[in-house]
Parts: C-alpha cells; structure tokens; sequence
C-alpha cells in the first residue's frame, strides 16, 4: 500500500512539475493542481491507521482509518479550490491585458518595459 | 480571550469590508479603526506576555488535547505588533489618495487575519490553514492597479508562493506521521524520540517553504522581478508585512519545533546566508531601478537573519529576531518613500538607509550590534568580517540609490510639490528613528523571546 501510495504522489508530482515548466499559462495552472493533489494525496497517505470508515459508533476490535487526516485533507482541498479559481482569473487578467497566454509574449512585453525604461532614464 | 481578541478584531472588520466600495474614504477608515483596535489588543496582550508568560486559549471549549490551541508568547506578541502597524500604515498611505480598487480595504483586513492567526495558533495544521489566508489575500493584493505588469508578477508570486505551500503541506502531514500530533508543543517533545533521518527530510521540507517566502539564495528568483513591477504599497506589504511569515517560520520552526535539525543544519544556514547577504548586495549595487536596489538588498538582509539563525542560542535567537523585525521596518519605510519624491520624501528614505547600514540613530545599529555579538559568541571571524563587509556594500547601494532618486532629479522634483502621503511616510521614518533613541523596550522583549524559545515551551 505504501508503495502504491508513493508511487502515486510521486507520478503526481512529477507529471505536475512538467507542465509548470510549459510555456503555455493553463498548462501551468495544471501543473499547479496537480502538485497540490500530490501533497493532498501525501496527507492522506500520512495516516497514522488504515482500516474501515471511522463512522460512530464504531464496532468493537476493527480497525479504522484515522478521521484527522481525512479532515486535514478535506481542508487542503477547499483551500485548493479557492486558490485555482484565483490562478484562473489571474491568467484570464493575462489575456485581458496582453492578448496572449503564452509566457513566451509576457517576457517579450517585460522586456519592451524594461527598455523604454532605460530610455527614460537616460534621456533624463 | 485576550489571545483570540486581535484575531476576532481584524477577522470581523474583513467581513464588514467585503461588500463596501472600498474607493470611498471612510470605508478605508473603518478598515483603519479595526486595525487600530486590533493594534491596541495586541499591545495589550503583548503587555500582559512580557509580564506574566505567555497566554494560552482552547478554541470552542474543546478539552486540552483535542481541541485547537492558541497561544501567545513573546516571539507571537513581538510578530502581531509588527505585523498590525506596518498594515494600518500601509492602508494610511492609500487613504491618502483616492484608491483605484474597491476590495483593497477588505484584502488588507484578511491579510491581517491571517497573519494575526498565524502567530498566535499553536498548531501546526491550524498555522498552513491561516498562512494560506494571508497568502491568498496577498495573491490579489500584488496584482493591486490591474495593469500589465502587476497583473504579470501576481502570477510568479502566485504560483511560487503555491509550490510553497504545498512544500509546507508535505511538511505537516511528516510532522503528524512522525508524531502522531499537530500540536507545536507535543511534537517538540515527542520530535526527539524519532528517527532523525525522517525528521531531516521534514525540516528540509519546511525550510524550503519558508526560504521561498523570505526570499533567500536561492529561492530568490522570483523576487526581483515581482518587487519591480507591483505598485509601492503592495511592495511595501510583501516585503515588510509578506516575508515575516517567512522569517517568524523559520525561528519556530527552526528554534522552537526542531532545535535539533536547526543545530544539525547550521552549517548549510551558514553558507547559505552569507550567499544570500553577498548575491543580494552585490547585484543591488549593479541595478540601476530603485525598486529593484530594494528587492535584492531584501534578499541579502534576509541572509542575516538565517546566519543569526545558525549560531543559535540565546545571543543568535535574539539577534535574528531583533534583525527579522528591524528589516521589516526599513523595507516598509523604503518602498513606501519609492512612490514619492522631494526633499520631505528624501529624508525619510535616508533614514531608512542608515538603518539599512546599520547606522546610528536608525534602530538598524542595534540589529547590527546584535549580530557582532552574536559572531563574537560564535568565536567566528570570517561572521565578524561578513557583517562588516555585508553593511559597508549596503552603504555603497543605499546612497546610490539615494543619490540617483533624490539628487539627479531634485530641480526638477521640487515643483512636483507636496504628497499627501508625505505625512505617513514621515511618522514611520520618525517610529525608525525614536526606535533607535530609545531601544530598550525592543530589545527587552526579543530577548525574552529569545529565552521563551531556548527553554523549550514553557
């Protein structure tokens, strides 16, 4: 199981790490949700017991799974949601203002800023 | 009660904001007055710490042991004073001027929350929940104005600021799987009992959060170019208010939770700090951008404070804490004076120069004084000559900057007449100045959380 697990993550993590190195913006927020799934995943996998549904009341002697990680995780992943629907209007914000969601156009405009402002330094 | 009241204060004023225009004066005000009130309960509680020890509160009525901690000691109590007056100077210095977006009173507010939260919770989960609230209001606050450039470096802040929480995250999950606990107090004393080898890995984990945050070589990558394009205010909120989390992570984390980690990684902080203090004075010194001269001198005055960390024990706590806190002061001084020009505006930005070199009358001498110390401790000469090299490079860059911005273009800056915001940017450079007259009450206090930390949780 714990070798599953951390396969998982791993593959999660990995797969995530690569689209957040691609040019394209959704790629990247992607990216973005998949290394958070990772660490969720990683969360949940950090559970101190495994066994059947933690729901009361609870039958004698069997094992259950720990309810704190399933609450920890559950949070993780609200806090995810709000988070991705933020990066999402951010890149929508890129659109608007550059016409374009490719990093490729946003360092070309960084650049163009950055030397009109060499000029007008130096032109003072 | 007195613990969740700074808290309560802010959380409920944020609520209030949310659907007010916030481009109207007195919502602004209002926003003011909860930080205000939220000032005067932390100053009360700060009081009631240095005095009595520090002062706990279960959160719902919840018996010790299951339910979610609260707690302040004098480390939380120095990190909320801060944290509330930089803010209410901050929203002061947009009240100034008719603001541009509406939800900028209410995002200052839940900055606020989040980060009165997170130096007050003592537990570990609770801690990633109200950091995410801080960073989240901060994503919005970078892009503030809406223009190219903002809109530009709120997606790099956004997205590595993310890869760090999720860092985090991992870090917290290994904590409760190694100790079977959230709780900042139980894992310190359980932490021992673990194999050390998968504490490590935690630590690192945790590290690299919080470096990412404060911006250190180098997980500084990201800074320079986000501090260039955002406006003044939301440079001046990052840097001064923003990367405390990363500075006051890193001394509980580090200190409190896992003394043992700290002792064994010092080595590593060592080196690390010093190519932070140096990569971010020297490149400093080659910009020719004020704000970008202040994002990489953020960058090497935060090397100090991880080098202070690395000597540990009472001497090298206290001087990164004292050093952690005097930095934020200055870098809130200096970005906020970037947006103004005249000779009103030149001298506070000198203050904050002389306090970025550690000169006297400036606090910035005693944060340099402490860290002598602390390298004379640590019997270190190469420390010694590191801070003496590291103050005179932040010399060379802050009157350069000085120079360029407040000399060169003086004629013709003087019909600009003056700001408004001049009065705020003023009363801030005067906190700096009376600051360094009169250290003592600063100094006090990081010492006894410097000693709050060493005698494990009390």
């Amino acid at each position: 199981m714990n070798v599953i697990l951390s396969l998982a993550v791993a593959t999660l993590f990995g797969v995530g790490a690569f689209l957040l190195l691609k040019r394209d913006l959704i790629r990247v927020i992607m990216g973005m949700i998949l290394i958070s799934n990772a660490a969720i995943l990683f969360t949940v996998a950090a559970g101190l017991s495994r066994g059947g549904a933690p729901i009361v009341p609870l039958p004698e002697g069997t094992n259950f799974s720990d309810p704190l990680v399933q609450a920890l995780a559950l949070t993780a992943i609200v806090i995810n949601f709000g988070v991705t629907i933020l990066l999402l209007v951010l890149v929508y914000q890129v659109w608007v203002t550059h016409h374009s969601i490719d990093q490729k156009t946003l360092r070309e405009a960084e650049e163009n800023e950055l030397a009109e402002f060499e000029k007008h330094r130096r032109g003072l | 009660m007195m613990v969740i009241l700074p808290l309560a204060i802010t959380w409920l004023t944020a609520i209030l904001l949310t659907p007010l225009d916030g481009r109207r004066r007195w919502v602004i005000r209002v926003g003011m007055a909860g930080l205000l009130g939220s000032l005067l309960a932390s100053l009360w509680l700060a009081l009631s710490v240095f005095e009595s020890g520090p002062a706990e509160m279960l959160v719902g009525g919840w018996e010790q042991g299951i339910g979610i901690r609260l707690r302040a000691d004098a480390l939380g109590a120095i990190y909320i004073l801060l944290a509330n007056a930089l803010l209410l100077f901050a929203l002061a210095y947009e009240e100034r001027v008719p603001l541009q977006e509406q939800s900028f009173p209410a995002l200052v507010m839940y900055l606020a929350a989040g980060l009165n939260g997170l130096f007050l919770t003592g537990d570990v989960f609770n801690f990633y929940v109200f950091f995410e609230i801080a960073m989240t209001s901060s994503f919005i606050l970078v892009s503030y104005g809406q223009g190219p450039r903002e809109v530009r470096d709120a997606l790099i802040f956004t997205v590595v600021n993310l890869l760090g929480s999720v860092f985090f995250l991992g870090g917290v999950a290994g904590l409760y799987h190694v100790t079977g606990t959230l709780d900042m107090e139980i894992i310190a004393t359980r932490i021992d009992t673990v194999e050390p080898a998968s504490v490590i890995v935690i630590a690192i984990l945790i590290f690299v959060a919080f470096s990412l945050k404060l911006g250190l070589f180098p997980f500084h990558f990201w800074l320079p170019a986000v501090y260039r394009g955002i406006r003044p205010v939301s440079a001046a909120i990052l840097s001064g208010v923003l990367a405390n989390i990363g500075s006051y992570g890193l001394i509980r984390f580090g200190a409190d939770i896992l003394p043992a980690e700290l002792q064994f990684g010092a080595p590593v902080l060592l080196i690390l700090g010093m190519a932070s203090v140096f990569y971010g004075a020297l490149l400093a010194i080659s910009r020719t951008n004020e704000r970008e001269v202040l994002a990489y001198s953020s960058i090497s005055q935060a090397g100090y404070i991880l080098i202070a960390l690395s000597v540990g024990g009472a001497v090298g706590f206290t001087a990164a804490i004292l050093y952690a806190v005097i930095n934020a002061l200055n870098k809130t001084l200096l970005f906020l004076t970037s947006g103004l020009r005249g000779s009103g505006a030149g001298a506070a930005f000198a203050i904050g120069a002389f306090s970025v070199a550690g000169l006297p009358p400036a606090v910035g001498f005693f944060g340099k004084a402490a860290l002598f110390q602390s390298g004379i401790t640590a019997d270190s000469l190469a420390f010694v000559s590191l801070v003496v090299l590291g103050s005179a490079l932040s010399f060379v860059y802050m009157f350069r900057t000085y120079q360029r911005g407040f000399w060169a273009n003086a004629m013709e800056e003087s019909q600009a007449g003056r700001s408004p915001r001049l009065f705020i940017v003023l009363a801030l450079a005067g906190g700096v100045l009376l600051l360094g007259l009169w250290p003592e009450s600063l100094l006090a206090a990081t010492r006894l959380a410097a000693a709050g930390l060493l005698g494990g949780m009390p």
